[in-house]
């Protein structure tokens, strides 16, 4: 993927564009918000990643509407040191994609990236979906695995929704916890986990074939492939 | 400052007599007004009279009978100051006191107030002159001045009002100057040590309920915020150099060690992995503690929508019913249908959570945790009941302290900051949090204000 990080602190900047080469993508980096415009409407970018304040007393969030306004849609990830709720609110009707807080784990970067380079190629009018051998009908709310017909509770569905929605990538306990639950804080204990493991149960009987992982430092994919070395 | 108030003051009592004599003036000037036009009526109507009179001697017994009847009037002295005269058609006196017909006089009939020369004194005169019939005239008058002592009474009395005012005005004046000055003077004194830095002085509220003691009410209730909001930042900053050094000087250590010791590869990344792990910790209590400050400060009422607390329950009892089961805890939620209320839907999340997690932590596995919404008329009371160690009577005042963390909690993961911040939500939503005992274990209940009282606080 190309994306474009536009970031100030030069430290930070070279920690997230190391991260991501390293996750097999190609950065460009812009300093300050003007250079930071002008790379984002002259190249082709596949996600954005945008610091909030820059240099110059500029607001990312103002770089953010400049694009919009410009119908440039390229998905955008807010990378803020300001973390209230109502700030991220400010980000998101601002036009940007999703929103990370300062400082932030760097697995956590890498699977919201992931996930916001792959939303525009979802198909809003999908009735179904499918990994491997596990076929969720989105209308009916059922879910099979082979033939096998599998009885989940309303939030377990929408939890395999998510997973499955996002099939291939990592999937972040913070992501989980803001997308299935709309909770914006974390909870201190290991819920997230137990809720991985009831719905792991429910989804592989017996000698079926793993299909969702745990990523160590991450979080979990769901994956109808045995996991390889990179990505 | 002092100058301006004191003018103010003084404005303020010249004002007060100034408002005093317009009133009296006003109050003085339609009166003599309806004074003076009665008495002239009626002097006109009594000359009128005495004019009808004579005009009928006139009528019945001709002019020589009304000439021998006046003449004997003003020999009697019966006319007085009264000014008589009757002439024939040619102008020549007949009778009267008069000399002849004075030639400022006019000649037509009617009523005239002039001034006139009588035995060369100028005098101001009311006469009402008649035409009789075969040109005779007459001229009945009396001297106006005659009633200068009455008016001059009436100027007295007024004098003697506008002195007695204006010395009850002064009087007032100065002690409304007296009595305003002194209440700002406090004013003034307990703003000065405020600005020293004692936030806990007020001002001083009388029993009276006038203006001035609203406004000192309102901006004691000003002061009491300021007060809270300070010394919230000063706990903050407090809790911050406290309880981050901690785990800071932990991570240090670490690193330092890692640097001194220079452990073989697979060593030293899982020292790394942990001092990562450190550095999350004191993300996680940096994080607390600000939202913590952002809830006392106030900052997030704007927030607060229309929210059914029961949906906000049920969701966070199903949310943590699997890490029960886990535990084998029993774990019911008793829905009592919904229950409106006006309240910041994140943060009463994250409290109800953090009470559900609290209970989760501590108590053994096996053990039962009830929840239930208690609808009351204006608040809503979440119960997160559970029969596990509880906390001690003695540490429950402190329980909700910033950073406590009670000797059943030691070895549990978290910070000590889950019921601090669910009291400072509680009292965002004008509510409280209330640790009792639930023999055993610990009944936390968290009330919340449902709207009614809040639209009044804000």
């Amino acid at each position: 993927m190309k994306i474009l990080v536009v970031e100030d602190n030069e430290r930070m900047a070279r920690f997230v564009t190391k991260g991501l080469k390293e996750a097999g993508h190609t950065t460009d980096h812009a300093e300050n918000g003007r250079d930071g415009l002008f790379l984002a409407v002259s190249e082709r970018y596949d996600v954005i990643i945008m610091d909030r304040m820059l240099p110059g007393n500029i607001d990312g969030l103002a770089i953010i509407d400049a694009l919009r306004k410009a119908d440039n849609h390229t998905p955008i990830l807010i990378l803020s040191a300001l973390g209230d709720v109502d700030e991220r609110i400010k980000g998101l009707r601002a036009g940007g994609d999703d929103y990370l807080t300062k400082p932030f784990a760097f697995g956590e970067l890498l699977a919201r990236i992931d996930v916001l380079s792959r939303r525009r190629r979802q198909d809003a009018t999908q009735t179904t979906l499918e990994v491997g051998d596990l076929r969720i009908d989105l209308l009916a709310r059922k879910v099979w695995r082979g033939a096998r017909a599998i009885q989940l509770q309303p939030r377990e569905f929408k939890l395999l929704e998510y997973l499955v929605r996002h099939a291939g990538q990592v999937v972040t306990r913070t992501m989980l916890l803001e997308n299935v639950w709309d909770y914006h804080f974390d909870p201190e204990t290991n819920v997230v986990d137990v809720h991985i493991s009831k719905l792991r149960q429910k989804i592989e009987v017996d000698t079926e074939p793993q299909l969702l992982r745990t990523v160590r430092n991450a979080g979990y994919m769901i994956s109808a492939e045995p996991p390889s070395g990179a990505d | 400052m002092a100058r301006v108030i004191r003018s103010s003051a003084t404005t303020l009592a010249i004002g007060y007599v100034l408002l005093g004599f317009t009133a009296l003036v006003l109050f003085a000037a339609p009166l003599r007004y309806a004074w003076l036009a009665t008495i002239d009526d009626f002097r006109v109507e009594l000359l009128q009279e005495d004019s009808q009179r004579l005009a009928h001697v006139f009528d019945l017994r001709g002019p020589a009978a009304l000439a021998s009847f006046i003449d004997e009037r003003v020999n009697m002295q019966i006319a007085g100051e009264r000014m008589l005269l009757f002439v024939d058609p040619a102008g020549r006196p007949l009778a009267g006191n008069e000399p002849a017909w004075p030639r400022s006089i006019p000649t037509r009939a009617g009523s005239y107030t002039l001034p006139v020369t009588i035995n060369g004194r100028q005098k101001t005169v009311a006469m009402v002159l008649t035409a009789l019939p075969g040109g005779y005239r007459l001229l009945v008058g009396r001297d106006v001045d005659r009633f200068a002592p009455i008016e001059q009474r009436f100027w007295y009395g007024l004098a003697g009002a506008v002195a007695v005012l204006t010395v009850a005005g002064l009087i007032g004046a100065l002690l409304i100057r007296r009595a305003l000055l002194a209440r700002i003077h406090g004013i003034q004194q307990t703003v000065a040590a405020i600005m020293r830095g004692d936030l806990s002085h007020r001002l001083e509220v009388r029993s009276s309920g006038d203006e001035l003691d609203t406004l000192a009410q309102t901006i004691n209730r000003l002061l009491e915020q300021i007060e809270q909001l300070v010394h919230g930042i000063a706990n903050v900053s407090n809790s911050i150099a406290h309880d981050l050094r901690t785990p800071l000087a932990e991570l240090r250590s670490r690193l330092e060690e890692l640097a001194l010791t220079r452990p073989p590869p697979e060593e030293a990344f899982a020292e790394v992995d942990a001092a990562v792990t450190d550095v999350d910790g004191v993300i996680r209590i940096f994080n607390a503690l600000l939202r913590l400050a952002e809830i006392d400060a106030g900052l997030r009422r704007s927030n607060f929508v229309q929210t059914d607390v029961t949906e906000l329950v049920a969701k966070a009892a199903e949310f943590y019913l699997p890490a029960a089961e886990l535990k084998r805890h029993t774990l019911t939620f008793r829905d009592p249908g919904p229950v409106p209320a006006r309240c910041d839907p994140v943060l009463l999340a994250q409290a109800i959570n953090n009470l559900i997690d609290n209970s989760l932590k501590f108590v053994a596995a096996g053990g039962h945790i009830e929840i239930d919404v208690v609808p009351g008329e204006d608040s809503v009371a979440v119960v997160v009941a559970d029969d596990g160690p509880g906390i001690p009577e003695a540490d429950r005042p402190r329980a909700a302290q910033r950073f406590f963390r009670g000797d059943a909690s030691r070895g549990t993961p978290g910070v000590g900051l889950g019921l601090s911040l669910v009291e400072a939500i509680a009292k965002l939503h004008g509510g409280s949090l209330v640790l009792t005992d639930n023999h055993p274990g610990l009944r936390a209940q968290m009330i919340i204000g449902r709207g009614a009282a809040l639209a009044a606080a804000a």
